[in-house]
């Protein structure tokens, strides 16, 4: 143990700062002493971060250097998901998920001979390069570090170490040269509010508690952290102790108390360890006791250790828990700061305002008050956690975008998934979802959003998250904790938990959206505490931006993300829009059943081969084998299967006799139309497929190209649609050949709209009217159907999506020498398949992102050139991405001699419907029933592209499907899809083996030399080996024990 | 501070002895407001959970209704009137934890312990229970096996981990963190 000498004036704390400043050189003061910090916070220390710093201390002692290296165990750093991270100095080199065996080379590499230890420094997310310094990262680069500013820099357990970077100089500045008033005076000039949630300016309760006349008072401090997701005062705790004891101590000053009481939650032991050790250093030196800096001023700290109830993060509830009774809250007023803690006026902060309160009074309310937005100053420290690389601690100044602390200090999405939601508040607060990603956080803003700062817990949510489930967690977490006193909070919440978990488990009922809205309102109005006040918050918030998914759950009993078990057979299942059964196929795939395979899988989804080419495969980002090692590929044992010589078998039919005199009409020969056609001829239907073009297939022949598609396959799924009795007439242009209210009069009682959306949109630059200038659709349309196309020598192609890249890939084929795709954003925002962008480089395309065309240039009516503007990123936009920004006088030109529009898709439909009232929706499409496809009009139905915009494929079979289940029902009054009820294949399967261990295999394609002027296909059949031993990665989630 | 130890060493003392030294810890907190909260959280330490003899101690020595005592102890999550597994095995629900399938951890332990939240495993090696938020969020989902924190668990690894303290005898140490 090491013995203190006493403080007691300011003289004293003066002489311990350079006496420690001098001894321990603070980090980076001295160049030639060198200092290990390693992060002991509680992530590091679950990382393994104790045995690192034994490591050290042995090889340190080893090699003779624990004289010139000092090791500093520190409290958290924040990057929690790189622990344990450790810190060089005076270089301030950053190493991440450091482990005991490479510490030797750390102290050989780094501290013998100078050179960074490079496998274990950070690397920069987008360029890869290495960035070996702490200040370099760009995790710390956009924090502005005061609430943490000691975390992960002293040793917590040192007083000594706290006092040698201005620890208690605040205390001693207030104690000699303010008065109690000025004290206040100045926290309440720096804007400083509530960091435990209620954002209640700090200074104002600090007055209130000041006038307050009693001889008796206490000083509070809340560090029962509750909220799950937040763990700040956690890190100050363990990181910083003395920063909260110190700011304790002043308001101890200010409002005339001699004792104060720091509540922390039990589940938190190593920071009441810490605490406590900080405490009794301050009590050895005399900082606090008695005459405290010889100034006459008394001030003493307890620590009360909660016992697990989350409403004692209430501060009524915490003080009658500090009180010793059950913890449930008192109403207020009479507020703590007249009648509080033993009916004593009491000031409550929480443990990360407080640490804010030694910065202020040491640097002055101005320095604090320019950070942050005019009604919120300063920092906000967030607990960045769930689906966000970055995870861990960060504090930024008030009013950044959301998407900024998201995507740039928390490093955005892993696994390249999509954002879906960010959680702001916990159990009392809200969801923040794509569209509102530019959002700056503060109080005011988020509020309006109905979500809250709250305690700063922040948490990512992705697709895979779904928001009624997260709506049940949350209230069954407050449900759980309701301390039972009001009936608001108590009834009413296990009322509204009872409404969401029948509607996770697929029993949920038309207007229970409307009843959950109704009850929580209610306990918002009436409940007692803030608990319940703000219980509902989570599932009005999730009912405001995700009503969609209550829907889906109610209406289809669909858990679109997957996350419901009740709702969910197998993810991969649940996430195929056509609901096709993939752990069936896949397992027959395995087993050589290949005729099986094919069968089962045309069960749900008619066009497989097709499927198997341009599927963009949801299953595979559901797969759960992702929690094992990669995503079973699906799609290449599709493509397997797809390619393997067998006949294709008619699927079973159920033919009721009076379905076949049944007049039905469909409008539209693509896969929409194909597959309604498909499920109707299965009940029984002839129906006919009226077709615009020359061959069916819809954008299959006409917009992708062959060596995406072979047109082969395809047209035997064509044939065996037709062999099952329906009609395909081509060349039958709806409004040219044939009305709507023309086919009526023929006698189809249903008729069914898969036109599709095969307009083109245009560019809107100036010239783009002049030759050369073509739009992609019809530039596809033209090169695949044969009616002949030009192309240019030199081709600029505009737009991101997939008809970008396969006009770009088409035009090179037809022997453009120069392809450049100019796009406006960056490219991993491009909506394009990110394995056609690759290939599309690889056959010599160029891509110029972050550029967008302003005019196209013409000599004598001719394209010679596209004129561009060079593009950064700004705020974010209602898509949750940066919008671009021009760069100003960033404009240069590429000389081309054609341009290719691929800038969008409408649905054309002027003219296309005569008199019959169709109602479309805003953006052109037709207003059709998701469910059932049914139009305004009673009978015409509609699916696919018409009805939802450029969309897929697979969405379109599913419409299609839909809309057959939809048109029988409709003529016959009730459900006959024999094909929607769950069958279980009858595969082998050992839910006791141990998985197989194979690494997923790649996709085999065509050498690049081979590609030039060719349209043959590019993407390769895999070996039966391969196939087969990709299909038993599966791990058969679809099992289930029969008894 | 032995008196937040979650788990009991002490089969082989006497009860005679334990209640000698929870009568002490009354003694030395009687006079204090607001004992009755540390003082069952030491009891707590010294009998592994709060047997209802000690509690009637309690309300005697603190001189208050028994009915209050047993008030706030059926109030906090973390006071137990049923004896407790050597190892206490939380596994952590908050949302974080929760969204990164701290749901899955949990039926995959139910399952292999054989046991359900709230219960001890008939050999009396653990006992079950789900927490809201140890802070480790950076590091979803987590479990705490008494006072250790295992982090980014997944279901297959469980039985590694729990090894690790199913081999030791009761006072053994686990290695912290180690995995």
């Amino acid at each position: 143990m090491t013995t203190r000498n006493r403080i007691e004036s300011v003289t004293d704390l003066q002489a311990v700062r350079e006496r420690a400043i001098k001894a321990a050189n603070t980090a980076g003061a001295s160049p030639d002493r060198r200092q290990v910090l390693v992060c002991t916070g509680g992530g590091c220390i679950a990382s393994g971060s104790l045995d690192v710093v034994s490591a050290f201390r042995r090889t340190l002692a080893a090699k003779g250097l624990d004289g010139s290296v000092q090791l500093l165990e520190t409290g958290c750093l924040g990057p929690c998901a790189q622990g344990p991270v450790v810190v060089v100095y005076p270089d301030g080199t950053f190493y991440q998920q450091v482990k005991a065996a490479d510490v030797d080379e750390i102290v050989d590499s780094h501290l013998l001979r100078n050179t960074v230890v490079s496998r274990l420094v950070n690397r920069h997310s987008g360029t890869g390069e290495l960035v070996p310094l702490i200040k370099n990262l760009e995790f710390f680069k956009k924090q502005v570090k005061i609430v943490l500013r000691n975390c992960g820099v002293v040793d917590p357990l040192k007083i000594e170490d706290y006092i040698a970077h201005d620890g208690y100089a605040a205390l001693a500045k207030a104690l000699t040269q303010m008065t109690a008033d000025a004290v206040v005076d100045e926290i309440k000039a720096s804007g400083l509010r509530g960091r435990g949630g209620g954002g209640f300016p700090t200074g104002l309760k600090w007055s209130f508690a000041r006038k307050s006349p009693n001889p008796v008072k206490y000083v509070l401090c809340n560090a029962d952290e509750g909220d799950p997701g937040a763990f700040m005062d956690r890190s100050v705790l363990e990181g910083d102790p003395h920063s909260v004891i110190e700011a304790m101590a002043i308001a101890g000053y200010c409002i005339g108390s001699t004792q104060g009481f720091v509540y922390v939650r039990a589940e938190y032991p190593l920071a009441i360890e810490r605490l406590g050790i900080a405490i009794q250093q301050a009590r050895d030196v005399g900082l606090l006791g008695k005459n405290i800096l010889g100034t006459g001023f008394e001030f003493d700290l307890e620590i009360r250790r909660g016992s697990g109830a989350f409403v004692c993060g209430e501060e009524t509830a915490l003080m009658t828990s500090i009180e010793g009774n059950r913890g449930e809250p008192r109403p207020r007023p009479p507020f703590p700061a007249v009648k509080g803690l033993w009916d004593k006026p009491s000031l409550l902060n929480n443990v990360e305002t407080y640490a804010n309160i030694a910065p202020i009074l040491l640097k002055g309310s101005a320095w604090y008050a320019a950070y942050g937005t005019a009604k919120s100053k300063g920092t906000k420290v967030f607990a960045l956690a769930g689906a966000v690389k970055n995870t861990g601690l960060v504090e930024i100044p008030i009013g950044m975008p959301l998407g900024e602390l998201v995507f740039e200090v928390g490093g955005g999405i892993p696994g390249n998934k999509k954002y879906k939601a960010a959680q702001m508040g916990g159990p009392s607060g809200g969801c923040i979802p794509t569209e509102h990603l530019g959002v700056p956080v503060d109080y005011e803003s988020l509020i309006e959003l109905g979500a809250i700062i709250g305690s700063g817990g922040l948490i990512v949510m992705d697709d895979d998250a779904c928001m009624v489930d997260v709506a049940r967690f949350f209230l069954e977490f407050c449900q759980d904790e309701s301390c039972g006193k009001c009936a608001p909070c108590r009834i009413g919440t296990k009322r509204m938990l009872e409404i969401l978990e029948r509607i996770c488990d697929g029993h949920g009922v038309e207007g229970d959206v409307e009843r959950l809205i109704e009850l929580g309102n209610t306990i918002k109005d009436t409940a007692l505490c803030g608990l319940g006040q703000t219980a509902p918050n989570p599932v009005l918030s999730t009912i405001r931006y995700f009503r969609n998914e209550y829907d889906a759950h109610i209406r289809e009993k669909k858990c679109p993300a997957g996350a419901c078990t009740a709702l969910v057979r197998a993810p991969c299942q649940n996430a195929c829009p056509a609901g096709v059964d993939v752990p069936g196929f896949v397992s027959l795939v395995g087993e050589g059943r290949y005729s099986d395979a094919m069968k089962w899988h045309r069960d749900r989804n008619p066009l497989a081969s097709i499927c198997a080419r341009v599927c963009f495969h949801p299953c595979e980002s559901k797969c759960r084998r992702v929690t094992l090692d990669t995503p079973v590929a699906i799609r290449g044992i599709k493509r397997f299967m797809v390619d393997q010589p067998v006949d294709l078998e008619l699927p079973e039919m159920r033919p009721v006799a009076a379905n076949a005199n049944r007049k039905v009409a469909i409008i539209g020969g693509g896969p929409a139309g194909l597959s309604a056609a498909y499920f109707l001829a299965r009940l029984g239907y002839t129906p006919t497929v009226f077709e615009a073009e020359s061959k069916a297939g819809g954008m299959l022949v006409q917009t992708i190209p062959a060596y995406r598609l072979p047109r082969e396959r395809l047209e035997a799924e064509i044939k065996l649609i037709e062999s099952m009795g329906v009609t395909i007439l081509t060349d039958k242009r709806l409004g040219r050949d044939f009305t709507l209210n023309g086919l009526r009069g023929e006698g189809y009682q249903a008729v069914f709209l898969g036109i599709g959306a095969m307009k083109g949109s245009t560019l809107g630059l100036p010239n783009e009217t002049a030759d050369g200038v073509a739009e992609a659709l019809s530039f596809l349309k033209a090169a695949n159907m044969g009616t002949g196309v030009t192309v240019g020598r030199r081709v600029a192609v505009i737009g991101g999506g997939n008809a970008a890249i396969d006009a770009a890939r088409t035009a090179k084929r037809l022997g453009a020498e120069d392809v450049t795709i100019v796009y406006r954003r960056r490219r991993n925002e491009m909506p394009a398949w990110e394995v056609e962008i690759d290939e599309a480089l690889t056959e010599g395309v160029i891509l110029e992102t972050l550029v967008a065309p302003v005019e196209v240039v013409v000599e004598n009516g001719r394209v010679v050139g596209l004129a561009c503007q060079r593009m950064e990123l700004g705020s974010y936009d209602k898509s949750g991405r940066r919008r671009p920004v021009p760069i100003k006088g960033a404009l240069f030109t590429i000389p081309v001699d054609q341009i290719v529009a691929a800038v969008g898709q409408s649905v054309e439909s002027a003219g296309l419907f005569g008199d019959v009232p169709v109602t479309l929706n805003r953006d052109g499409t037709v207003k059709a029933d998701p469910q059932t496809g049914r139009t305004s009009v009673e009978w015409l139905f509609a699916g696919g592209d018409a009805t939802v915009g450029p969309s897929s494929v697979v969405e379109a079979i599913a419409a299609g499907e839909r809309a057959a289940v939809g048109i029988d029902a409709a003529l016959t009054g009730a459900n006959h899809a024999f094909w929607r009820e769950e069958r279980t294949v009858d595969t082998a399967f050992d839910p006791d083996a141990e998985p197989i261990y194979l690494q997923r295999a790649h996709e085999c394609l065509r050498p690049v030399a081979e590609r030039t002027g060719s349209f043959a296909e590019v993407e390769l059949t895999w070996s039966e080996t391969v196939a087969r031993g990709e299909a038993r990665r599966c791990l058969r989630c679809d099992y289930r024990e029969s008894c | 501070m032995a008196d937040n130890a979650a788990t009991c060493t002490c089969e082989a003392v006497p009860e005679e002895e334990l209640l000698a030294r929870l009568e002490g810890v009354i003694a030395e907190y009687r006079e204090k407001p607001g004992a009755l909260i540390p003082v069952l959280q030491i009891a707590q330490g010294i009998f592994g959970y709060l047997p209802e003899v000690a509690l009637k101690r309690i309300a005697v020595g603190l001189d208050k209704p028994y009915s209050e005592v047993a008030g706030v102890v059926t109030f906090y999550s973390f006071f137990s009137t049923e004896p407790r597994g050597r190892h206490l095995v939380r596994v952590c629900l908050g949302t974080a934890c929760y969204v990164r399938g701290g749901k899955q951890v949990l039926d995959a332990l139910k399952a292999k312990l054989g046991c359900d939240v709230g219960q001890t495993t008939a050999d009396r090696n653990f006992t079950l229970e789900v927490a809201r938020c140890f802070g480790a969020c950076g590091l979803a989902p987590a479990l705490m096996i008494d006072d250790d924190v295992h982090q980014r668990v997944k279901p297959a690894r469980l039985q590694a981990i729990l090894d690790r303290y199913a081999v030791e005898s009761g006072d053994a140490q686990p290695i912290p963190g180690g995995e």
